[in-house]
C-alpha cells in the first residue's frame, strides 16, 4: 500500500516537472513556427535589421530591438546607484530597526503592479520632462527609462542586500578593527566581496526591465523608428507585441511579433544561463 | 560574594574604572577596575562566558556594533577617556589593533592584506607601502616564508601563517595596544608555539592584551594575568604570583582545574 502511494507521488512529481519543462520548449517552438513564414520570406537578417514599414512590405523589428536596448540599459543606469544607496542604507548606515523597516517597504514595492508606476509616470513625470526639455510630448525614452529604473530598483536593492548579508562577518570585523569608516568598508570590503551577487542582481533586473511591457507602452511614445536622442519616443519589443497583437491573424505584421517573442525569449534564456554561470563560479578575487 | 584582589600595575597604558557592560537588560561585566601595564603582555583568563572577550572588545569599542550593548564606566587610553560618545572610534581602532580567534585575512593577496590598514588611511606612495609590508611581515615573523609570493592569495597560506598575516595587518598601522582574542585556539601546537614566541617579541614595541582559554598559554606568554569569573574581576596580578600563589580561592580552583 505504502509502496503504491510512493509510486503515485513519484509519478505525479515527474509528470509536473516534465509538463513545465516541456511547456518552456514548446513555447519557443511555437513562436519559431509562427514566425517562420516571415523569416523565410526575407530571411532573419531582414527581420532583425530592417525598419518597420508595413506599407512598404518591410516588417523589420530593428527599431524595437534598439528601443528595448536603450530604455532598459538607461533604466539600469538610473537604478544601479539608487539600489546601491538603498541597500547600503539598509545594511550598514541605518540603525538596525530602521533598516529592517526600510527593507519591508522595499519588499512591498516589488509587489506594486507596473501599471501603477505607469500612471504615476504619466501624471507626474511626463509634464516635468516636457517642461524641462521643451521638446516633444514628454513621452520619450528618458521618461520610460526613469520610471522603469524606479520599478526595478526594489528588485535590485533586495539582491544587493542579500549579497551584502552573505559577506562573512569576519571580513567586516577585520575592517572595523583596522579603523575603517562605513564608506571605506563599503568600498574596500563589501563591494569587492559582494560583486558576484550584485552582478546577478543587475542581470536579473535587466531581465525585468527588458521584459516589462506596460511602462514602455505608456511612457515611451511608441514611435517605430530608431530614436536619435533620449528625448525622442521609441517602441520596445514588448510594447510592439502588445500593439500589433490586434492585427489580422494571417498578416505579416502579426507574424512579426513572433520574431519579437523569439528575440525576447533568447535574451531571457541568455540572462538565466549567465546568472547560473556566475552563481556557480566561486569568488576567487586576488 | 566574590572577593576581589587586584594590584595597580606600573606605568599603565590602559586604565579601566568601574566598567559595566549590558546586553539589553542582562549585565555581563560588573564594575571592573584594572590597569594594563605598557609594553607588557596581560592575559585575560576565566571560564567560558565569564565576559573576557566582551571585556576585550570594550577596549576598542567593537561592542558598539552589537545591538543592545551598553558600556558604562571609564576606559582611558594613555590618559584620554575613550568610552564617550564623541570619541573618534576610527582613530581609537588605529591605536588599538585587534587579532581575532579565527584568522580572517581578506580574499586578496598577501601584500594587499598587509597594507590594508594603510589603504584605509589613504596612503598611496608605493615606497611607503612596500616598506610597511616588509616591516610588518618581518614583525609578524612571516616575511621569510612569503617574501617570494607576496602577490599570491592570502587564502593559500596555512592556518598559522594566516593568523600571523592578521597580526602583520594589525601592526602595520603602528598601534599602541594589540588585542588578541584567543589567537591560537584554531591552530596546531607548532603554529601556536610560533605565535607565542611572536607575542614575546611584540611586547618590545606594543602592549598586548590576550584572551586565552589555555592556562598554560597564559602562564607562558604573559607578564600579568587577570582572572574573570561571571563578569567580575576576581584577581589581577603578576602572572608568576597569580599562578604560584593565588590570593583568591576561586582563582586557585580555576587554575588547578577544579572547574571551568
Amino acid at each position: 500500500m505504502k509502496k503504491c502511494r510512493e509510486l503515485v507521488a513519484e509519478r505525479a512529481f515527474l509528470l509536473s516537472a516534465l509538463a513545465s519543462s516541456s511547456i518552456t520548449v514548446a513555447i519557443l517552438a511555437f513562436m519559431v513556427f509562427m514566425g517562420l513564414p516571415l523569416m523565410r520570406q526575407g530571411g532573419l537578417y531582414q527581420l532583425l535589421l530592417k525598419p518597420w514599414a508595413p506599407y512598404q512590405g518591410s516588417f523589420g523589428i530593428y527599431p524595437m530591438i534598439m528601443g528595448t536596448g536603450a530604455i532598459s540599459l538607461l533604466s539600469l543606469l538610473f537604478a544601479f546607484p539608487l539600489s546601491l544607496g538603498c541597500s547600503f542604507l539598509i545594511g550598514s548606515i541605518a540603525p538596525k530597526p530602521a533598516g529592517r523597516g526600510f527593507r519591508r517597504l522595499i519588499e512591498l514595492m516589488t509587489g506594486i503592479p507596473t501599471v501603477i508606476y505607469g500612471f504615476v509616470g504619466i501624471f507626474l513625470l511626463v509634464p516635468i520632462v516636457r517642461e524641462l526639455f521643451q521638446r516633444g510630448s514628454g513621452l520619450c525614452i528618458l521618461t520610460a527609462a526613469l520610471v522603469l529604473g524606479i520599478m526595478i530598483t526594489p528588485t535590485m536593492t533586495l539582491f544587493f542586500c542579500d549579497s551584502f548579508d552573505r559577506i562573512p562577518r569576519t571580513y567586516l570585523d577585520a575592517a572595523d578593527a583596522l579603523g575603517a569608516s562605513p564608506v571605506q568598508k563599503l568600498l574596500y570590503v563589501i563591494l569587492p566581496a559582494a560583486k558576484n551577487g550584485m552582478l546577478n542582481g543587475v542581470i536579473l533586473s535587466l531581465g525585468r526591465a527588458v521584459g516589462d511591457t506596460l511602462i514602455a507602452l505608456m511612457l515611451a511614445g511608441n514611435a517605430v523608428r530608431v530614436a536619435e536622442s533620449v528625448l525622442e519616443p521609441a517602441r520596445t519589443l514588448t510594447a510592439h507585441i502588445a500593439l500589433v497583437i490586434a492585427a489580422d491573424y494571417e498578416s505579416p505584421e502579426f507574424r512579426s511579433i513572433f520574431a519579437c517573442g523569439v528575440v525576447l525569449y533568447l535574451f531571457t534564456m541568455a540572462v538565466t544561463f549567465l546568472v547560473r554561470y556566475l552563481s556557480f563560479t566561486k569568488d576567487t578575487t586576488v | 560574594m566574590i572577593e576581589t584582589h587586584s594590584v595597580t600595575a606600573p606605568n599603565p597604558i590602559v586604565q579601566v574604572r568601574d566598567l559595566d557592560f549590558y546586553y539589553g537588560s542582562a549585565q555581563a561585566l560588573h564594575g571592573l577596575n584594572l590597569d594594563f601595564p605598557r609594553n607588557m603582555v596581560t592575559a585575560l583568563i576565566g571560564p567560558s562566558g565569564c565576559g573576557k572577550s566582551t571585556f576585550l572588545r570594550c577596549l576598542n569599542r567593537m561592542n558598539d556594533l552589537v545591538d543592545g550593548a551598553r558600556v558604562v564606566g571609564s576606559i582611558c587610553l594613555d590618559g584620554t577617556e575613550v568610552n564617550t560618545a564623541d570619541t573618534d572610534i576610527i582613530e581609537l581602532r588605529r591605536r588599538v589593533g585587534m587579532v581575532f580567534q579565527k584568522s580572517n585575512p581578506f580574499p586578496k593577496s598577501i601584500y594587499e592584506n598587509a597594507i590594508y590598514g594603510l589603504r584605509i588611511a589613504g596612503i598611496k606612495e608605493r615606497a611607503v607601502l612596500d616598506e610597511t609590508v616588509e616591516k610588518s611581515l618581518k614583525g609578524a615573523a612571516l616575511w621569510d616564508e612569503v617574501k617570494d609570493r607576496l602577490h599570491q592569495s592570502a587564502l593559500g597560506l596555512s592556518g598559522g601563517q594566516m593568523q600571523r598575516l592578521c597580526i602583520a595587518r594589525a601592526i602595520s598601522v603602528n598601534p599602541e595596544v594589540i588585542l588578541m582574542d584567543e589567537p591560537c585556539s584554531a591552530l596546531d601546537p607548532k603554529s601556536t608555539a610560533r605565535i607565542e614566541g611572536l607575542i614575546g617579541e611584540l611586547r618590545e614595541e606594543y602592549t598586548i592584551i590576550i584572551v586565552t582559554h589555555n592556562m598554560q598559554q597564559a602562564a607562558r606568554v604573559s607578564d600579568y594575568t587577570a582572572f574573570l569569573y561571571e563578569g567580575v574581576l576576581v584577581e589581577f596580578g603578576l602572572t608568576k604570583d597569580l599562578f604560584v600563589k593565588p590570593k583568591s580561592k576561586q582563582t586557585e580552583d580555576y587554575i588547578t582545574g577544579r572547574f571551568g
